[in-house]
C-alpha cells in the first residue's frame, strides 16, 4: 500500500455517498458488541467527520458535527452535548489547517488524525470531570491510536467508488 | 484535481469560528441542561423511540443466528440438559414444600404480630437490547419500558442476585443503571453477622464502606439487601466480600466485593415490584430558623 495520496481524477463525491457512510458509522455504534470493545474499538462517527471535513470541507463542517454529535450522545445512553462539543471544537481545528492536511502524504495524515482523536477524547474526559464523573484511567486514550492506524486504510476504502477508471 | 476542495468565491454563509461558537454555545447549554436540571428527558424518550426499531435490526442477525444454533441442538445435549434439569426440579420442588410450610407458619406469625410489610414476587421479565457504549457510566437498556407499566426505582435482579435499578423509562425500553455504577447504593446487611452497610459502586466493582475497624467481616462472606431503604425487597443476594484490608491508618476497614449476579453477562434479566406498604416518614422536628449574621456553631462540629 503507498502513502502517497492517489493523484488520478476523481468523480465528485454525491452527497449520498456521505450520509451513507455516515449512517453506517452510526450503526456500528448501535451494535451490540461485548463491553470489553469498548477499550479499543475506534470512535467511527469522529474518524468518518475528520475524513469528510479534510475532504470535503465545503459540504461537512462543524455543524454536521454538532449533529451528528447529537446522534452519538442519544447512541451512546450517554450526556447530551458531550459527543456534540467533542466533534464540533474537533472539527474545528481540523478545518483550520484543512489546506495543509489535504496536502499530506496519508502517513503525516495519520499522524495529524491521531493529534485531532486524541484532542477529541481530551475534551469528552474533560467535559465528564466537569460535570462530576471520575477519570476513568489511560485506557480510555487507547481508541484515537486504533483510529489513526486504520486511516490509511479508510481513505482508500472511501475513495474506491470515486475513481474514473478501474484499475 | 479535486474541484470540491477548491475555495469558493461566493461567500458561504456563516465563518466556521461563528458556527465553532454557535456549536460550542449550543452543546455547553445542552450539558448544562441535562447535567444539572434533567431539561433533556422528553427528547431522549423521542430519540429512544426513534431508535428502537433500528436497534431491532441491527439486533436480527444475533438473534437470527441464536434461534439457529437452538434449533439446531443436537439430541444428545437435549438428553443431557434434560436430565440436569430434571434432577435439579427434583430438588428444588422437595426444598419448595419446606418452604411453603415455612411461609404458612411465618404468614400466621405476621398477622399475629400485625406486621406490615411484605413481599410480593411479582415481576416482569425483560430482555437485555443493548449495553450503553459509554465508558463513564455502567448501563443496560432493557426492552421493556412505559409499555409495561415500569417506573424508575424498580429493582432489576438476575438469577442469581441484584444487578441493579431501572433510573430511565422511555415509552419502549427502559435504562437500567448497574450496581456497579458510581451512582448507585445499595443498603445490604452481611448474612452471617446481621451487620448493616451500604454498597458502593465505583466504577467497574462494588466496595462496602464506611465500615468501623473493628467490625466482623470476612472474605467470603454473603451481603443481601437489607430492605430498610424501602426500595429493595429484603433477602436480594447482592455480592461476596472477596477481601478484607485492615490498615491502622484509617478508621474504616476496605472491603472488597464482587457481584453475585452477572452484572455484564446474561441475557434475560426480572424487574421486580418496588417494597410495598412503606410506613411514611415521621414529620421532621421544626427547626428553629438560624439567626442572621452568625454561624451556627454545631455546622463546624459535624
Amino acid at each position: 500500500m503507498s502513502f502517497d495520496r492517489p493523484k488520478e481524477l476523481l468523480k465528485p463525491v454525491r452527497r449520498r455517498f456521505i450520509y451513507l457512510s455516515f449512517v453506517l458509522a452510526i450503526l456500528i455504534d448501535l451494535l451490540p458488541l461485548p463491553v470489553s470493545t469498548v477499550l479499543w474499538l475506534p470512535d467511527f462517527i469522529a474518524l468518518l467527520i475528520l475524513y469528510w471535513v479534510i475532504n470535503q470541507p465545503r459540504r461537512v463542517s462543524v455543524g454536521t458535527a454538532f449533529t451528528l454529535g447529537i446522534i452519538a450522545d442519544v447512541a451512546s445512553t450517554g450526556m447530551f452535548g458531550q459527543h456534540a462539543l467533542a466533534y464540533s471544537i474537533t472539527s474545528y481545528l481540523a478545518l483550520l489547517r484543512q489546506r495543509q492536511l489535504i496536502m499530506f502524504n496519508l502517513g503525516q495524515q495519520t499522524l495529524a488524525v491521531l493529534a485531532l482523536m486524541l484532542a477529541n477524547q481530551i475534551i469528552m474526559v474533560a467535559t465528564r470531570m466537569a460535570t462530576g464523573s471520575a477519570f476513568i484511567g489511560w485506557s480510555y486514550f487507547l481508541p484515537p491510536l486504533t483510529g489513526a492506524i486504520l486511516w490509511p486504510l479508510l481513505t482508500k476504502l472511501l475513495l474506491l467508488p470515486y475513481r474514473s477508471h478501474k484499475v | 484535481m479535486d474541484f470540491a476542495n477548491n475555495p469558493s468565491f461566493i461567500r458561504q454563509g456563516l465563518s466556521p469560528g461563528t458556527r465553532l461558537a454557535i456549536c460550542v454555545a449550543l452543546s455547553v447549554a445542552l450539558l448544562v441542561g441535562d447535567s444539572q436540571y434533567g431539561l433533556m428527558e422528553y427528547t431522549r424518550q423521542g430519540m429512544s423511540v426513534l431508535f428502537y426499531p433500528l436497534q431491532r435490526a441491527i439486533n436480527f442477525p444475533l438473534v437470527a443466528a441464536r434461534r439457529i444454533d437452538d434449533f439446531l441442538t443436537t439430541q444428545s445435549t437435549l438428553q443431557a440438559e434434560n436430565e440436569v434439569l430434571r434432577r435439579q426440579q427434583m430438588i428444588l420442588l422437595s426444598r419448595v414444600q419446606r418452604l411453603e410450610s415455612t411461609e404458612r407458619d411465618f404468614e400466621a406469625l405476621r398477622t399475629l404480630n400485625q406486621l406490615k410489610s411484605e413481599r410480593s414476587d411479582a415481576a416482569s421479565l425483560a430482555e437485555i437490547l443493548y449495553t450503553g457504549r459509554d465508558p463513564f457510566s455502567y448501563k443496560i437498556i432493557v426492552d421493556k419500558g412505559q409499555d409495561s407499566q415500569l417506573h424508575p426505582g424498580q429493582p432489576v435482579v438476575d438469577d442469581r442476585g441484584l444487578i441493579g435499578q431501572i433510573t430511565r423509562v422511555q415509552p419502549l425500553t427502559a435504562e437500567v443503571t448497574l450496581i456497579t455504577d458510581k451512582t448507585l447504593m445499595v443498603p445490604v446487611t452481611i448474612q452471617r453477622t446481621g451487620l448493616r452497610a451500604i454498597l458502593y459502586g465505583y466504577g467497574g466493582g462494588v466496595e462496602a464502606r464506611y465500615l468501623p475497624i473493628h467490625a466482623d467481616v470476612r472474605p467470603g462472606d454473603l451481603m443481601i439487601t437489607s430492605g430498610i431503604d424501602g426500595l429493595y425487597p429484603e433477602g436480594i443476594p447482592v455480592a461476596f466480600v472477596t477481601r478484607v484490608e485492615r490498615n491502622p491508618d484509617s478508621a474504616f476497614i476496605r472491603v472488597t466485593s464482587m457481584p453475585t449476579a452477572g452484572v455484564q453477562k446474561g441475557r434475560y434479566v426480572l424487574v421486580l415490584k418496588e417494597k410495598s406498604n412503606v410506613p411514611t416518614r415521621p414529620t421532621e422536628p421544626v427547626v428553629p430558623a438560624p439567626k442572621k449574621g452568625k454561624t451556627q456553631p454545631d455546622d463546624s462540629t459535624e
